[in-house]
């Protein structure tokens, strides 16, 4: 087994807040930073991350497939074509949630563990049989939150319930964040979604254009050099690898920002 | 003035101005599993507490609770005056 290997479920409880998202960037992250890293889709029946990095073509065999006995673990990984290190385990798309237990779950991830660093596990949306398979095996959690106040109370109830399935270690990503709308009142500031939910935070992310495209692309916006939420999450990839990064500045306005930005050193 | 009125009867007051003071009383309901009644009941046995320790209740009882830090904080605003004081 590996000696580093960490399971990090992220999750968020509200659908559409950029749990995939994450998922695809900061894997593709820590890949880019040398680690070996395993995707793995537990949203069966509605997968998304096979999208999010341009392998849907390439999927044979997914998660079912390796707990019901049909194929080995092994075949059913898909591998990056540019990033060797970096492979998916996909979720199945014509089968439902309630076919596989947290547990066939567990025994999946302690597998992969003895091939990978890090196991990021992408949750689906709600608190229900989906989310408590993402859990079952993860050693920590990433909470992916909005800036607004239903996706704020999603989290924190999954908070709680992630506590009381002792998962301790909760980081928070504050995603889509929009500094003029904060600026002007019209959007919670990070501090206080961070604040309300008491939970160490690890990234944060703006609101950015790009996401869209590189969703239909196929290319996590870590890969886009112009995307500042590509920074974004590359900067978390580097904090979960143990670097002290510091936050970006949002300051979207200020001409120093604006001239960092220019050369990509904000 | 009646016209102005007649559009805006039906609405409601917000429950709380502002964003963060709205997120604030959402999750502290949701953390604490407040019902209205329960609250309802500790207003009505606060108030039963002011007559036991001598004093009137002279004004609206409001029970807010509040959240901080994953901890709920019940703020009570209870005006009073101690039994007998002279009216003001």
């Amino acid at each position: 087994m590996s000696q580093r290997s960490v399971a990090i479920t992220i999750t968020s409880g509200k659908g559409g807040v950029g749990k995939s998202t994450t998922v695809a960037s900061v894997g593709l992250g820590l890949a880019q930073l040398g680690h070996r890293v395993c995707l793995v889709d537990t949203d069966i029946g509605l997968r998304k991350l096979d999208l999010m990095l341009g392998l849907e073509n390439r999927i044979v065999y997914d998660i079912v497939d390796v707990i019901e006995g049909v194929s080995k673990l092994r075949q059913s990984l898909v591998r990056h074509k540019e990033y060797p290190d970096l492979a998916l385990l996909p979720a199945a798309q014509t089968r439902y949630k309630e076919e596989v237990s947290p547990v066939q779950v567990k025994q999946v991830v302690n597998e992969l563990r003895k091939e990978f660093d890090f196991i990021l596990i992408d949750s689906p949306a709600g608190i229900e049989g989906g989310f408590r398979n993402a859990i079952a095996a993860a050693d920590r959690a990433i909470l992916v939150v909005n800036p607004e106040i239903p996706s704020v109370r999603d989290s924190d109830r999954v908070i709680g319930l992630l506590e009381s399935a002792n998962l301790d270690h909760i980081d928070l990503v504050v995603n889509r964040v929009q500094p003029e709308m904060v600026k002007d009142g019209d959007m919670l500031s990070v501090d206080r979604v961070k604040n309300h939910l008491a939970i160490n935070l690890l990234g944060i992310v703006p609101e950015d254009r790009r996401i869209i495209r590189s969703s239909n692309t196929g290319e996590p916006v870590i890969l886009d050099g112009k995307s500042y939420a590509g920074k974004a999450f590359s900067n978390i990839a580097r904090r979960l690898s143990g670097e002290d990064v510091p936050f970006l500045e949002l300051e979207e306005g200020t001409l120093i920002s604006r001239i960092k930005r220019l050369f990509h050193i904000a | 003035m009646t016209l102005f009125n007649m559009f805006n009867k039906e609405r409601e007051e917000p429950t709380a101005v502002t964003a963060d003071d709205r997120l604030s009383l959402v999750l502290s309901y949701q953390r604490s599993d407040i019902d209205e009644k329960k609250l309802k009941l500790f207003q009505s046995r606060l108030i039963e507490l002011c007559d036991d320790f001598g004093y009137d209740v002279v004004g609206q009882v409001t029970v807010v609770p509040q959240s901080k830090e994953r901890t709920t904080i019940i703020n009570a605003s209870i005006p009073v005056r101690p039994k007998g004081a002279p009216k003001e």
